[in-house]
């Protein structure tokens, strides 16, 4: 039995999860230049504020309980960029970058104590069946959640393409993005505007979170990893590009499977993160970035 | 030269010199924090238990006296560098007679050379790597190792479950996983079995569906995961997901509660091999569980149990010797015949691994039930 249809199925869960992270750091990015290293640690406490609602909260239903925990992780992210970076916003680029690896360090070790540093796993809302017509056609075994994560996440990502395109909120924020000091002589509240995006940011990384407690588990260093992982996704697609961090992290999904499923499960990192070097070496913005020009 | 200088150095150097016995100390490297520190708290609950019986009854008759035993106990994070950094703080600071630890494989492994070079003797519960104590003079272990372990899991797959074919997913990033997996591939296959896959992770890797995707193409009759309890509920679970239906396996990195805390339903009907069971007929290993369970309110698993045994064997030898002397007790250790341990008898045939049996364990309901026994 060819197992490559599974495979994608694979690459298309792991990718969608890489995605949701990845446009919270592109999306930063490219409104105040700034790469928010904490936004690892914000994906792992959405994660944890998902288990804890699910637990605590049980016999609501999963429509209500997931954007709740987005809801709560967004002002988190809004918290945060209020209390340690707006004060820093014209510092130098050291200072915020080293406050936003300390805030990381903080969210961590803040769950490690309240909750614990053990392995845990969100208990399972989404049906967990099998999807009876792909393996009927396809000869692929995929479990329902695994459908409805993917089809969530990209209907996540069509909605913040609505709002940044199609809103009045979303002009702002391209408007920001494209000269941050020229919009506030327009009367735009700056404040309002990067707290949005943080807010938005966080809250899709949550989703993110909840997604990967249920498919594969929590705890409280995951931040770390996948982090970097969705951070590299997003350099790879060209960061500050919303298209582009979608494109990097199905991309990446896509080679770490593949090598695993037609090359070696050994040589994995090295394979992806391989080719990956040799993709910026041909295109050293990104596949979707702009080459920013240095005005001297 | 000053005058002072004269007259109080010889009297310091007397001071450092003169052995002062008022307590006996040992030193304990578990890791309490990290991914596996349920393994570290059961460490930290045997620890605790020794060292209230031990001083209850007065202390270790050393020599002419008794003396009462200090347990000093430092978390190394299951991370090797944090071990070194423990075990050189127990040596050098602390001051320790011998050391209890450290748990995984790669964290003896650390450990080891320093106390090796310090000639401080080292008990390891829980490491079975051959590498731990291989080429080293002191250091032992209260465990059998993974050539053993391997071919009772081979054994069992091709005898009692009458497996064809096999595959194997573990984490090649860490010393016990990489070694079991290896042996359990050699014996398999010696035995007439097929091993048909043979997939890698990364420590702290969670999404394993690429790997069992893969295997699943070759459809084995049981695969072996000799990874630790955090991380195997969620590749079995993956794996179900994925539609394999596969007899799962491991080894005694299983052994703990949080194995079927995390996976639940899902653990039932999956074996492992193990040091020992709590369902065991051995009247030393009765008391020891009923004391603690009636202190802690759990069930001990193995690393609970050969924690009591290695804190045991470094007490027993320390009287044997006679003398608060690591060198001393190095000695005795080494010398130790049919030491009656809870997970079995324990005799040091001239290195540092003891000749014992393994146990067969099945998950059944959320429980661990006794399946069968191998010896060597």
């Amino acid at each position: 039995m060819d197992t490559i249809i599974q495979q994608l199925f694979n690459a298309a869960q792991l990718g969608a999860v890489y995605a949701l992270i990845a446009l919270g750091y592109s999306m930063v990015y490219g409104i105040i230049r700034l790469i928010n290293f904490a936004h690892g640690d914000i994906f792992m406490l959405g994660g944890f504020i998902g288990l804890l609602l699910t637990t605590r909260l049980g016999w609501l239903p999963f429509w209500v309980l997931m954007p709740l925990a987005m809801l709560l992780t967004a002002l988190v992210g809004v918290a945060v960029e209020r209390v340690a970076y707006r004060r820093l916003r014209n510092a130098q680029r050291m200072s915020v970058v080293i406050t936003t690896l300390g805030v990381g360090i903080f969210l961590e070790n803040l769950v490690r104590l309240t909750v614990g540093p053990e392995t845990r796993q969100i208990p399972a809302r989404l049906p967990s069946g099998p999807v009876v017509w792909l393996q009927q056609h396809l000869g692929a075994f995929v479990t329902w959640d695994k459908l409805w994560i993917i089809l969530i996440s990209l209907a996540l990502m069509a909605v913040l393409w609505l709002v940044v395109n199609r809103t009045l909120i979303g002009t702002a924020m391209r408007a920001v993005a494209d000269n941050k000091d020229a919009v506030p002589l327009m009367g735009v509240n700056l404040n309002l505007v990067i707290a949005v995006t943080f807010a938005i940011g966080s809250a899709l990384a949550a989703a993110g979170g909840i997604f990967y407690g249920q498919a594969y588990s929590i705890d409280p260093y995951m931040g770390i990893d996948l982090g970097w992982k969705a951070f590299i996704a997003a350099v790879i697609g060209g960061i500050g590009s919303i298209e582009g961090a979608v494109l990097g992290s199905f991309l990446l999904a896509g080679v770490e499977v593949v090598t695993v499923a037609y090359l070696s499960s050994n040589l994995k990192n090295g394979i992806a993160f391989g080719l990956l070097i040799l993709l910026l070496l041909v295109w050293p913005w990104g596949i979707m970035g702009r080459p920013t020009l240095k005005k001297v | 030269m000053n005058l002072r200088v004269l007259v109080l150095l010889p009297i310091l150097v007397l001071a450092g010199c003169k052995p002062k016995v008022q307590e006996l100390k040992i030193g304990v490297s578990a890791p309490t924090t990290g991914s596996i520190s349920a393994t570290g708290q059961s460490a930290k609950n045997a620890i605790a238990l020794v060292q209230d019986e031990i001083n209850a009854g007065g202390g270790v008759q050393v020599g002419d006296k008794q003396v009462k035993v200090r347990f000093i106990l430092e978390d190394d994070e299951d991370k090797p560098e944090s071990t070194a950094t423990v075990f050189q703080k127990l040596i050098n600071q602390d001051k320790v007679l011998a050391i209890v630890g450290s748990y995984t494989s790669k964290c003896s492994n650390a450990g080891a050379p320093i106390a090796e070079a310090a000639g401080i003797p080292v008990v390891s519960p829980w490491s079975t790597n051959p590498n731990v104590t291989k080429g080293r003079k002191f250091i032992f272990r209260a465990c059998f190792i993974d050539p053993f372990q391997g071919r009772v899991v081979a054994q069992f797959a091709t005898n009692k479950l009458k497996a064809k074919t096999g595959a194997v997913v573990y984490d090649v990033a860490s010393d016990y996983n990489k070694g079991i997996a290896e042996v359990f591939r050699d014996e398999f296959t010696k035995m007439g079995g097929k091993i048909v896959g043979f997939e890698t992770y990364n420590t702290k890797d969670t999404d394993f569906s690429a790997q069992l995707t893969k295997i699943k193409g070759s459809n084995p009759d049981v695969i072996f995961l000799p990874n630790y309890f955090n991380e195997v509920p969620l590749q079995i679970q993956q794996a179900r997901k994925l539609g394999l239906t596969a007899v799962m396996l491991g080894g005694d990195g299983w052994d703990n509660p949080e194995l079927v805390k995390l996976g639940g339903k899902v653990m039932d009907g999956t074996y492992f091999s193990n040091h020992y069971s709590p369902d065991i007929d051995n009247p030393i290993a009765k008391t020891f569980i009923a004391k603690y369970k009636s202190r802690f309110g759990i069930v001990p698993d193995a690393a609970a149990a050969l924690t009591y045994d290695s804190a045991n064997l470094i007490l027993r030898a320390t009287a044997t010797a006679g003398k608060a002397d690591s060198k001393a007790i190095r000695d005795a250790l080494a010398a130790t015949v049919g030491f009656q341990g809870v997970t079995g008898t324990i005799t040091y045939g001239g290195g540092g691994d003891p000749v014992k049996g393994a146990v067969v364990i099945k998950v059944e309901d959320g429980k661990f039930v006794f399946d069968s026994a191998v010896n060597p």
